[in-house]
């Protein structure tokens, strides 16, 4: 029989006498510890540890010397599953940035060192340097740094926020613009639609209010094309060969390609659909948010890198996947979710009703819409609908009326854009619930809708809607408009290939490597995801980017 | 002697010893025969010109310029100009923050501090992060702001470190005493002392009352 292995969390007196009997009876014992020392939180505070007098009972020069025993410092416990006998455990270890083999423990670190914090082992009433030593017995040194700063660790893409911030309040415009191309293609798109959940996160906001880092972004970008600098291209140091095949020319399946050419892949091609390149960026946000010479410029950058878009080429129309899959090492779908969720009212598939998406696709590329006259009603409360009804009133629209069931308070859809969205005329109705669209000779003239009020908080946590009874009005209506969420068009894939669907009918991918049950396809994105920010399609574009690199260099 | 040289502490040596300014003069930017000399002199002298500022000096009395050796007829306008302003400020202690013999005790305390190892390897680093745009060995890049920062954090931490020092040496005392007599707040204090102790500059000397008693220990510190 193997050996059994015991993991013992925590390395305080409990934890080290735990360990030293689980070795005696001849197990496999890891010891995972938070503090980057044993000892747990006695450790006092100028002497640290000396052998026999932190302790009363463990004997730890058998810790330290037993080889059934693995201590793992900086350790902390992310997951852990399974049952009796055979558990898991995701364990991460935090870098101690010192390497123990070439320290010496001369003590000058300390001496120096610039940073000073509040000390963890003295509930924060004294300061320490961020080098310390913490377990003078075994010359253990380490420095304490956070992995990345909050506002980086909200980023989806892990924008180096820190630096590029950094960069403009020293005047380093050219720097502050390479360190974000680093990682994101569109900084010019980005800095204007993003809805920024760093700034929520800002540090900052506690002394007066956040750093403006979503505009800062915007204005190095723009500071590029205002001066007319030329865009710096990056020239990748090897060239492969491998050809791969991007579906959707979005946010997600041009940072891919990007990034991937950043590695240097030469025949990279983006099949877009609709007759312009940039999905949901070009036919998701209305002009007015996002200018297309700004997009487009973006665009231009990406393909200077080396990657081929291909416009008005349809999956299962223009092209077959199966040719597509045949052609390709590794396919990326990145269709995005372009598809409107039903409303579930009744009649809702009369004339006159919409999907709020669809307004804002044919607006988008110049279309006529069939009618964009006299009364809107628009049904959702997200950024989407905001967009919506703004469109309606840029398309004709007399009145718009928005309906959504819960409160203000409980709105998706950003704080700015809701106001906006006042300011320009929009109706809000809240509180209120769409029942039924009443028809008129096979057109919609109305909806039937209830007043709601708002009653127990649901599992989402916010306080479910219930309709109050006899409340029943109808609201007239020459267009309605559903904006509830989108869903992905997965009927470009064939069944044979026995893709898994998620909630909103996504493609399901391993959430690391974004790569789907069938081999060499990956998909990222919202296509992934579920309709969601641009930022996150972009961060899921870069990671599907690196796996799909190694995925064909590990195939190799 | 090349600018990049001149070290910080010599410069508040000067001001301590009584000069009324103190002028230094190096290559133009570009031109250094050690490629980063005048560079390093720049970052130096900005850091001792910080200090000796948060010590109470009028900055204006401490000056970088620029020039070729060649160039006797500029050098004679430099220094004309640089006497003439220090003329218009005055004799050290007017003009200046503070006043003529706690300056000079201030400005002792900032020569120690700048003659301490902590500021020398701070600033030291600066052009590793600041010229050289790689960053440190994980790749995170440091900017000019930010080392600015962490520096002027050091200049507060050093002066209040050393003047905590200086005024064991001259007696033992009480956190509470020391933080009145210092001008520091209270928890602080109490924070740059215990940091002492730790390091074994300082050490307990008994207890009055409630408040424990701090007294000088060694200028050489223990191990850490």
């Amino acid at each position: 029989m193997a050996e059994k292995k015991v993991l013992v969390l925590g390395a305080g007196a409990a934890g080290i006498q735990a360990a030293l009997s689980e070795a005696a009876a001849g197990n496999k014992v890891y010891v995972a510890e938070h503090f980057p020392s044993f000892g747990g939180e006695r450790i006092p505070q100028d002497k640290i540890i000396t052998d026999g007098d932190a302790f009363t009972a463990p004997d730890l020069a058998t810790f330290k010397s037993n080889d059934n025993i693995e201590f793992l410092r900086n350790a902390d416990v992310q997951a852990l599953v399974g049952d009796n006998g055979q558990y898991k455990a995701k364990i991460h270890c935090r870098t101690p940035r010192v390497d123990p083999e070439k320290c010496d423990e001369c003590g000058k670190c300390i001496t120096v060192c610039p940073i000073h914090m509040y000390d963890d082992y003295n509930e924060g009433l004294e300061w320490r340097t961020a080098v310390d030593f913490f377990d003078s017995g075994s010359g253990y040194y380490n420095i304490y740094k956070e992995d990345m700063p909050v506002c980086q660790r909200t980023c989806p893409i892990n924008l180096p926020i820190r630096t590029y911030v950094g960069y403009i309040a020293d005047g380093k415009y050219a720097e502050s613009l390479a360190a974000i191309r680093e990682r994101l293609p569109f900084p010019l798109s980005i800095g204007r639609i993003c809805p920024h959940p760093c700034e929520a996160e800002c540090n900052r906001q506690y002394k007066d209010e956040p750093i403006s880092i979503c505009f800062l972004k915007r204005f190095v970008a723009d500071y590029e094309l205002n001066n007319n600098i030329e865009p710096k291209i990056f020239q990748p140091e090897e060239s492969f060969s491998e050809k791969i095949a991007i579906l959707g020319a979005g946010p997600s399946g041009l940072t891919c390609a990007y990034h991937l050419a950043r590695f240097g892949y030469q025949n990279i091609v983006v099949y877009e659909a609709l007759p312009q390149p940039g999905g949901m960026f070009r036919v998701g946000i209305p002009e007015y948010r996002l200018p297309w010479e700004i997009l487009s410029k973006d665009i231009e950058f990406i393909t200077k890198h080396g990657v081929e878009i291909k416009c008005g080429v349809r999956i299962g129309q223009d092209i077959s996947f199966d040719d597509i899959k045949k052609d390709h090492d590794a396919v990326l779908i990145a269709i995005g979710a372009h598809k409107g969720m039903s409303a579930r009212v009744k009649n809702e598939d009369a004339e006159g009703v919409f999907e709020g998406i669809h307004l804002l696709r044919n607006m988008a590329l110049g279309k006529d819409f069939p009618i964009t006259k006299g009364k809107a009603i628009v049904i959702g409360g997200g950024n989407v609908a905001m967009d919506v009804t703004r469109t309606c009133l840029r398309a004709g629209f007399d009145e718009v009326n928005l309906l959504y069931r819960r409160t203000r308070k409980e709105l998706p859809a950003s704080p700015w854009e809701v106001d906006a969205a006042e300011h320009e005329g929009v109706k809000f109705h809240f509180l209120v619930a769409p029942q039924e669209v009443v028809v008129k000779d096979g057109k919609a003239v109305g909806m039937k809708c209830q007043r709601m009020e708002l009653g127990e908080p649901d599992a989402s946590g916010r306080r479910k809607p219930v309709p109050v009874e006899g409340s029943e009005f109808v609201m007239d209506a020459d267009a309605i408009f559903g904006a509830i969420g989108q869903v992905t068009d997965n009927t470009i894939v064939d069944e044979k290939y026995g893709f898994t669907f998620g909630r909103k009918l996504n493609f399901e991918v391993n959430p690391e490597t974004f790569e789907t049950n069938v081999e060499g396809v990956f998909a990222s994105g919202d296509a992934a995801t579920g309709a969601n920010i641009a930022i996150r399609a972009c961060a899921g574009g870069m990671k599907a980017a690196e796996s799909i690199h190694k995925y064909l260099r590990g195939k190799k | 002697m090349c600018t990049g040289r001149v070290d910080p502490a010599l410069v508040a040596d000067a001001f301590v010893n009584g000069a009324d300014g103190v002028l230094v003069i190096g290559c133009y930017f570009g031109d250094c025969h050690y490629i980063t000399g005048n560079f390093m002199a720049k970052h130096k002298l900005d850091m001792a010109r910080e200090m000796l500022a948060y010590a109470g000096l009028n900055p204006t009395r401490l000056q970088f310029r620029n020039l070729s050796s060649a160039e006797g007829a500029r050098f004679a306008r430099h220094n004309t100009e640089f006497v003439e302003q220090i003329k218009e400020i005055g004799p050290l202690g007017t003009g200046d923050k503070v006043g003529m013999p706690q300056l000079k005790e201030k400005l002792e305390i900032a020569y120690k501090s700048l003659a301490g190892p902590k500021l020398r390897w701070v600033v030291g680093k600066k052009p590793v992060f600041v010229d050289d745009a790689r960053g440190n060995k994980y790749g995170e890049v440091f900017t000019e702001h930010e080392i600015n920062r962490t520096l002027s954090g050091i200049v507060i931490d050093e002066m209040a470190t050393y003047s905590i020092m200086a005024a064991l040496e001259k007696k033992p005392a009480a956190v509470k005493d020391l933080a009145k007599e210092l001008e520091i707040p209270a928890p602080d204090t109490l924070k740059y002392v215990l940091a002492l102790k730790r390091r074994g500059f300082v050490e307990m000397d008994g207890v009055e009352g409630t408040s424990p008693i701090y007294k000088f220990k060694s200028a050489e510190g223990g191990r850490c």
